[in-house]
């Protein structure tokens, strides 16, 4: 394994996640995911507003990867955020847990 | 199938958080005597990959939509489930924690479905199948049935919970998760891996050709 071409995925990944987050908010299907769809099928009405009114136990700066008042490009920069995020927690894991070569 | 904190009352929730946990912590050790620097720009891409693209929902008609999970995926790259539930952790707690994706009290039973199940059955499967089938079906089936059996567990704890009925939780989720598997998992998956095995064969060999003589090496050592 060598360590160019490693940071050749590493570039190719990133540009991928990226151009995926620009594109989600614009492709992505707004339809609710299986679950939820489950959910509304074959709970009761009463249960499911019941649930929906339940607020999250711990409440997130960017609900369903949006930030208030930006619209489309506050989704495009929710999501590359949400993204750089899950880069850096990843390479500062990496490099507390990784072996020295 | 990211479970939101008010579909399992936190009595339940806790238990899930509480069998997820030796799993978190086994995924940190294998961090720990696996990762080198070489590896950790091809698990950080990885990861980031896979938080954007559970962002990007394919509709499955019936007014439903799923995406990909990825457990498997990064499994089958690194020759090791425990690199799936390590990066499917990860992508949780920041989607659970920044964007109500999923609830910070269901996080374990969030853990527990898409990383730890999808995440062993994807793998073990793909391993059982690569010699018979080949490195693309088994990526495809192995992603497929992780994804599946994962949402039936799903529903089994909904029906636990008391939110969903049993019957018709598993077959509503059965039905949106195999058809969400064969597109937004197995499909994406076999894709990758394929694309994976044609511009960096290294990364896929290593797993099975370099980890066994390392093996080898240390049983001698």
């Amino acid at each position: 394994m060598s360590g160019k071409s490693n940071v050749k995925f590493f570039y190719v990944g990133i540009a991928i996640a990226l151009l995926l987050a620009i594109l989600a908010p614009f492709l992505a299907s707004s339809d609710p995911d299986g679950l939820e769809s489950a959910a509304g099928g074959i709970v009761e009405e009463s249960k499911i507003s019941q649930i929906e009114a339940t607020e999250p136990v711990v409440s997130s700066p960017m609900p369903d990867y949006s930030i208030e008042g930006l619209g489309k490009g506050g989704e495009v920069a929710a999501i590359a955020v949400g993204t750089l995020a899950v880069l850096a927690i990843s390479l500062g894991l990496g490099k507390v847990f990784s072996k020295k070569i | 199938m990211h479970i939101p904190d008010s579909f399992i009352p936190l009595s339940q929730a806790v238990i899930y958080w509480i069998i997820a946990l030796p799993f978190i912590i086994t995924s940190m050790k294998w961090a720990k005597n696996e990762l080198d620097e070489m590896k950790v720009p091809i698990l950080a891409a990885l990861a980031a990959g896979i938080f954007a693209i559970q962002a990007m929902n394919i509709p499955i008609g019936m007014g439903t939509s799923g995406h990909m999970v990825g457990a498997a995926l990064v499994a089958i790259v690194f020759g090791s489930p425990w690199a799936g539930v390590l990066v499917l952790t990860l992508v949780l707690i920041v989607q659970g924690f920044a964007f109500g994706d999923g609830g910070v009290t269901t996080m374990g039973a969030n853990i527990l479905n898409m990383g730890v199940i999808s995440g062993f059955i994807g793998y073990y499967t793909y391993v059982a199948l690569r010699k018979s089938v080949g490195t693309s079906i088994a990526s495809f089936g192995g992603a497929w049935l992780g994804l599946f059996i994962s949402a039936v567990v799903c529903a089994v704890e909904m029906w636990i919970a008391g939110t969903f009925p049993l019957v018709p939780g598993l077959v509503a989720m059965g039905t949106y998760h195999l058809i969400i598997g064969f597109i937004g998992e197995g499909l994406i998956t076999s894709i990758v891996i394929m694309a994976i095995a044609k511009s960096r064969p290294d990364l896929l060999e290593d797993n099975f050709t370099a980890r066994s003589e390392k093996n080898k090496k240390e049983t001698h050592a």
